[in-house]
């Protein structure tokens, strides 16, 4: 019975949050109904006797993921072109296609798991007698400190996937590595530049280009005497951009 | 509550996702629609963890939330870059590799 009150609860919030992610215009608003999306799903790992995923969603998707998200809303002040929709008529065939998918899920997944012998623990005279399959639920494996979700993990990662951990490290640090180099800026918007800081001073190494309102500034500058590919890009996105 | 639920909550989820994905124009907005999918899928895998008594479903969510993470930080990288360029979020209009 609590679970099905706290199932329905949190499918409540998952739904209606979901739909206010895709619907809402203003950017700020749809991230913030995303973490409630993401603590419902939370909550519904804690139904589902996943406590210790429950604890990893709420520390990495609703906090660190979502403040990476919220950093780059912020840090772009893109609510000025938050009003980017598609055409009607697209809208209207993507959610038909939408539904259609959802119908085809549900018809397909759903049906032989909503029977009665599908519940977890409660009923285990209708799931023993009927044929239909069968939910065993974690209680056992989980063994009688409840301990047992943490314990179980650790030993498959470090022992049958161990592999795959090691491939996520690797994973990790090439997406550090990779942000990094991406998001290190070469030249800045002119507008943001405050001109007499560049009167005087030397640029600093590493940013040769800037200031450089045009790629004309830019082959007369001698520090990019070794123009790497980069700054070769740069001066052809600055060029597209003048047309 | 039968693991059907379950699934059919995920499913209906990741079909908002989906129509996020499809309707929408702002790259950021996109990048959230993604991580819907992906914890409708996460959903799913959770459930079925429990229905058959495994842990290998824990441990696959796991590494969805790993990649997930990886995916995120190096695609806002390229957002950032994005923006600075064309000074645009819209997914449209940057056509690179349209020739």
């Amino acid at each position: 019975m609590a679970e099905a009150v706290s199932f329905w609860v949190f499918a409540v919030l998952a739904l209606g949050s979901a739909l206010a992610v895709v619907a809402m215009r203003n950017i700020v608003h749809a991230a913030l109904m995303l973490v409630l999306n993401l603590l419902a799903i939370a909550g519904l790992y804690l139904t589902l006797q996943a406590t210790f995923i429950s604890i990893v969603q709420v520390l990495v998707y609703a906090g660190a993921i979502m403040v990476l998200f919220l950093f780059v809303v912020m840090l772009l002040g893109v609510d000025r072109d938050d009003t980017l929709t598609t055409a009607p008529r697209l809208t209207a065939v993507a959610v038909a296609g939408a539904a259609l998918l959802a119908v085809a899920l549900l018809a397909a997944f759903v049906g032989p798991y909503t029977s009665p012998a599908s519940v977890c623990g409660a009923d285990t005279e209708v799931a023993a007698s009927s044929d239909a399959v069968r939910c065993i639920g974690l209680d056992e494996v989980y063994g009688e400190d409840g301990q047992g979700g943490v314990v179980l993990l650790g030993e498959q990662l470090f022992g049958r996937y161990t592999f795959p951990f090691e491939l996520a490290a690797l994973l990790l640090t090439v997406a550090t590595i990779g942000a990094v180099i991406l998001a290190r800026r070469r030249d800045l918007d002119p507008e943001d530049l405050d001109p007499e800081d560049l009167d005087g001073s030397e640029p600093p190494p590493g940013a040769a280009g800037l200031g450089s309102t045009s790629s004309d500034a830019l082959d007369l500058d001698p520090g990019t005497a070794a123009a790497d590919t980069e700054l070769v890009l740069d001066t052809a996105a600055d060029d597209e951009r003048e047309d | 509550m039968a693991i059907g639920y379950y699934y059919a909550l995920s499913a209906l989820l990741f079909t908002i996702g989906l129509a996020g994905v499809l309707v929408r124009r702002n790259a950021l907005v996109l990048f959230m629609c993604v991580e819907l999918m992906l914890n409708a899928v996460n959903l799913t895998l959770v459930a079925a963890s429990r229905m058959w008594a495994g842990p290998d479903g824990h441990v696959f969510v796991f590494f969805v939330i790993v990649v997930a993470a990886s995916e995120v930080v190096v695609g806002l990288a390229i957002l950032v870059n994005l923006f600075f360029r064309r000074g645009t979020l819209d997914v449209d209009v940057p056509q690179l590799l349209r020739y």
